[in-house]
């Protein structure tokens, strides 16, 4: 069986339903399918599931939105001495419930009169001399073909669609965080604070969070770097540090994956194809944060697509304005703090804890990040440097 | 860095333990690594046993063996 559309979209996490859905959007005439390998949108979660406000507000509403799990107003620092910093924000961001999230931005591609396919992957892809990709598809009926102008790749970390078309997606291995989360239950953790703690002993490399999802209950993991680790990996650094923070706490529903700190992969596109999201590397390296960025370059994607089948060229050429658009919109940013990354994993942990210190020593209701950092470069002129690589 | 073997060898999968996260494919210089939705397969042509998936997997899945 073989099944013909306009846009293709591979992965139905929030970069292929935005991209889905902005296609849709700006070109109804189109006919645009949205593929996921998995029975359900949004399952399994592999996420901590932590946005930021403003971010978010570009896409949906969160205020009473089903799909969201508690709003977060404080970001609590730990030293690797356990010394906790509150920093004074507000309207910090919010903690998803993903599995309703990305449903729910699925459900408003489908709404414009997206094709969704659910326990569908795509298994393969070649160039047809039309120049339209031939998808091969595997799903519980069996095997079928989609031939498509454009397909989007937004399958994530494993970035398949990425690798078919010839695209660049390998990681180097210190840009690779090995991640692992538990959901845990029963824990004494502010519910409208993040914690983030850093340590050579306890994430090397990345760092350990608890996001709050309701009161006593959040997801607990952490992030490192396997080159900077000792022989165990990320889920027995994450028992380590559960068992020393929260021993009362009942660990649930463990999930780990990998999430990449690098900038966004030197090529985006080619003939009639373009990746988006973590399939493109698109991950603040610094936060390690990716869903508002997946979704703005799904946006992106969408768009682009659909004014480049318009236009009847969807060559690399075309698709080129794809790639400029997001290096302006944030992938230039994602360079300068991947070069604020690399200079911050010289810093050591004694120098966390004396920061610590110094952070602690500002008034609580002024402890914004902006002065903790001025009053930082004072007290601690090894900054300076690290400063000075974010904007070289 | 680990001493080159003095025999060959390739990674595998312990399929029982591994979560097919994905976090290994990018990180295999030749490719060698496919993950489809019920099993994730090592290539046992393409593997160089450059041992860069073996570490960084978070439980601990992949493993050398003689090739």
């Amino acid at each position: 069986m073989t099944h013909d559309t306009d846009v293709l979209v591979i992965g139905a996490g929030p970069a292929g339903a935005v991209a889905a859905w902005e296609a849709k959007r700006a070109a109804p005439e189109l006919d645009v399918v949205l593929l996921e390998r998995d029975a359900r949108v949004g399952t399994p979660v592999r996420c901590a599931e932590g946005v930021g406000d403003g971010g978010l507000r570009e896409f949906a509403d969160p205020d009473g939105a089903p799909w969201v799990a508690r709003k977060i107003t404080r970001v609590v620092f730990v030293a690797p001495d356990d010394t906790e910093v509150k920093v004074a924000e507000r309207d910090v961001g919010w903690i998803l419930d993903r599995t309703r999230f990305d449903a729910y931005l699925a459900q408003r591609a489908v709404a414009l009169g997206a094709e969704l396919l659910v326990s569908t992957e795509a298994s393969a892809m070649t160039c047809e001399p039309d120049g339209r990709w031939c998808v091969r598809l595997r799903g519980t009926e069996g095997e079928a073909t989609c031939r498509a102008r454009v397909v989007i790749g937004t399958d994530g970390v494993e970035a398949m669609v990425g690798r078919w078309a010839g695209l660049d997606t390998r990681v180097p291995a210190r840009d690779m965080e090995s991640c692992a989360q538990y959901v845990v239950e029963g824990i004494d953790v502010d519910p409208d604070a993040i914690y983030l703690q850093f340590g050579a002993g306890i994430a090397p490399g990345g760092y350990a969070w608890v996001f709050p999802k309701s009161p006593g209950v959040a997801n607990v993991g952490l992030g490192l770097v396997a080159l900077k680790a000792d022989a165990r990996n990320a889920r027995q650094y994450l028992d380590a540090w559960i068992a020393r923070r929260y021993p009362r706490g009942a660990k649930t529903a463990c999930t780990v994956g990998g999430v990449i700190v690098h900038t966004t992969i030197r090529q985006t596109y080619t003939d009639g194809v373009l990746v988006a999201g973590d399939a493109a590397h698109m991950i603040n390296p610094l936060s390690g944060g990716g869903i508002v960025n997946a979704m703005k370059a799904g946006r992106l994607a969408g768009r682009v697509a659909t004014a480049a089948i318009r236009a009847g060229d969807t060559s690399a050429s075309r698709l080129s304005a794809y790639h400029a658009g997001w290096m302006e919109l944030l992938g230039d940013d994602h360079l300068k703090y991947y070069r604020l990354k690399r200079a911050l994993e010289d810093l050591d942990d004694q120098f966390f804890n004396s920061l610590a210190r110094t952070a602690n020593a500002i008034p609580p209701e002024k402890r914004t990040l902006g002065r903790i950092f001025a009053h930082a470069l004072v007290r601690h002129p090894q900054l300076i440097p690290v400063a000075a690589r974010f904007f070289i | 860095m680990q001493p080159a073997p003095a025999f060959p060898e390739i990674a595998v999968v312990d399929l029982q333990v591994c979560d097919r996260c994905g976090l290994c494919l990018p990180l295999c210089p030749p490719e060698a690594i496919h993950l489809a939705l019920t099993d994730l397969v090592v290539d046992r042509s393409t593997c160089t046993g450059c041992r860069k998936c073996i570490a960084p997997c978070p439980v601990g899945a992949l493993t050398m063996v003689p090739a």
